[in-house]
């Protein structure tokens, strides 16, 4: 595959639930190694594209090229997903992300064991890792997700509004792991986000949702005064 | 008590064993019933094995393929997408349940015996477990057991969070399908001389138990059978020395462990604050 081709293309991508169509012939072309925020208001459609594009959503019409049938996505969605009656660790959450290279029987590795180590002291959450995930704070359980999305090994990843629950500190701290993912591992980054401002200080593109419809396009300067 | 267990075991080899089998694995497969929220799977699929029962006894087949049949077909209705329909997927499950409670009656009133049978079918004797119900049981249970262990990563992470198990490339559908297929096939073998009432205390009582005294899931993975096999035999020992319905008497004894167990577990709180 040539470096250059984009990592993921959307051709005429409708997306209904049930008779109403939330995305229009959306078609777009992804490429390799990018940060590339999803924006755009409440119900725009932006995690409904992206759980299309993780193959979450069946399309109605058109086609979604992503390399996932090789290489997962290392995923991340909203921290409320794990229902608190499951008593799992910390550890064993981020665990999960071995699965692709693990399967239904495989013990971890050293070196997987210490990927999960360096995962969660890079998250700051090696002090948290035998606690039971349904007792971390809200910030610390999407962290745990990240953890669970980095350990994946995925050359995408597809995060969804990462910094919800989190305070400014814990924003910064997780969105400069993702784009240190972008920037220094070549890994392409897609996030779901909300603040149009804060995103547009941090890349030089970003994929527009609105009205069922996306588009890349540049940041422009005032992009970021409009938020 | 261990002299009045190992009386138990000379007399009854078949009811004991037969009893720590299926207590040891429906409380097992009990853990992820109620992580799944499927409790009322696990009382239906057992009214519906009951039903399968009786309705054997009718036809004059064998009781397991009889409860097999319908718990199967019962599992493959639950199963269908009820997300373009107007029911909720409990309330098409309330409507098996009592269905099924119903057409056993109504199918052991039409075999001769009536009211007895009724009861033997939804309370069950273990004692009275044979050589052959114990043949079904080591046929269908120990399968069971080997296909939890094998599988228990895929079938963990589908229940955990089904749509990243779907994006880390495992087949959400197949593994859950296969874990209520084979918890179908479990609840058909041992109704026969459980009872629906006592495959139900060992899916939800013994797991809640283990839940309680654990926040690690290996760990309440170990206590559930553990505690399921202990109220077996403690309810086996008593029902004989008292001379009390085995099944109910076990039961009951489940049910003090898990009292005691969330007693103790509050004080324990209690004292740590």
């Amino acid at each position: 595959m040539n470096p250059a081709d984009p990592i993921i293309t959307c051709k005429d991508v409708c997306v209904a639930y049930g008779r109403q169509e939330v995305l229009h012939r959306v078609n777009l072309e992804i490429p390799r190694g990018v940060f590339l925020p999803f924006t755009g208001p409440n119900g725009a459609g932006k995690t409904t594209l992206l759980r299309a594009i993780l193959g979450l959503l069946p399309l109605r019409r058109g086609k979604i090229d992503t390399p996932f049938d090789r290489h997962p996505a290392g995923y991340m969605p909203q921290q409320k997903v794990i229902d608190p009656l499951y008593p799992v660790s910390t550890r064993q959450i981020v665990e999960m992300g071995l699965y692709p290279e693990r399967g239904w029987l495989r013990r971890i590795t050293a070196p997987q064991r210490r990927a999960v180590d360096q995962t969660l002291e890079q998250l700051s959450l090696a002090e948290h890792a035998d606690k039971n995930f349904r007792e971390l704070s809200g910030g610390m359980k999407q962290k745990a997700l990240l953890a669970r999305a980095f350990v994946s090994k995925a050359e995408v990843f597809i995060v969804d509004e990462p910094t919800s629950e989190l305070d400014e500190a814990s924003e910064k701290e997780v969105l400069h792991h993702l784009l240190q993912l972008s920037r220094e591992q070549g890994k392409t980054v897609l996030v779901a986000h909300h603040d149009l401002g804060l995103m547009a200080t941090l890349t030089d593109s970003m994929c527009h949702v609105r009205h069922g419809n996306a588009s890349i396009e540049p940041v422009r300067q005032e992009s970021g005064a409009d938020a | 008590m261990m002299e009045s267990i190992l009386s138990l075991f000379t007399q009854f080899p078949e009811a004991m064993a037969a009893g720590i089998l299926v207590s040891t694995v429906c409380a097992l497969f009990g853990v992820f019933v109620i992580l799944k929220h499927a409790v009322f799977i696990g009382i239906t699929l057992s009214e519906v094995a009951a039903c399968g029962v009786a309705a054997a006894f009718l036809l004059g087949i064998p009781p397991f393929a009889g409860s097999t049949v319908l718990v199967l077909a019962a599992v493959s209705v639950m199963a269908y997408p009820l997300e373009k329909q107007r029911i909720p997927r409990d309330t098409l499950m309330g409507v098996i349940f009592i269905a099924a409670s119903a057409l056993s009656v109504l199918l052991v009133s039409k075999s001769g015996t009536g009211l007895a049978e009724v009861r033997s079918l939804l309370y069950g004797d273990l004692i009275l477990a044979s050589g052959s119900d114990l043949v079904v049981l080591f046929l269908v249970l120990i399968p069971a057991l080997l296909v939890f262990l094998l599988f228990f990563r895929p079938v963990l992470y589908t229940f955990l969070d089904r749509d990243a198990a779907r994006v880390l490339g495992i087949k959400t559908f197949v593994w859950e399908a296969l874990f209520f297929i084979v918890l179908g096939l479990i609840i058909s073998a041992t109704s026969r001389i459980a009872g629906a009432l006592l495959i139900f205390c060992y899916l939800v009582v013994s797991p809640a138990t283990a839940m309680i005294l654990s926040k690690r899931l290996k760990r309440v993975l170990i206590i559930s059978p553990l505690m399921a096999a202990a109220s077996t035999l403690a309810g086996m020992v008593a029902s004989f020395h008292y001379d009390l319905p085995t099944n109910q008497t076990i039961c009951m004894v489940s049910c003090i462990l898990f009292i005691c167990s969330a007693a103790v577990s509050a004080l324990i709180k209690r004292v740590q604050r």
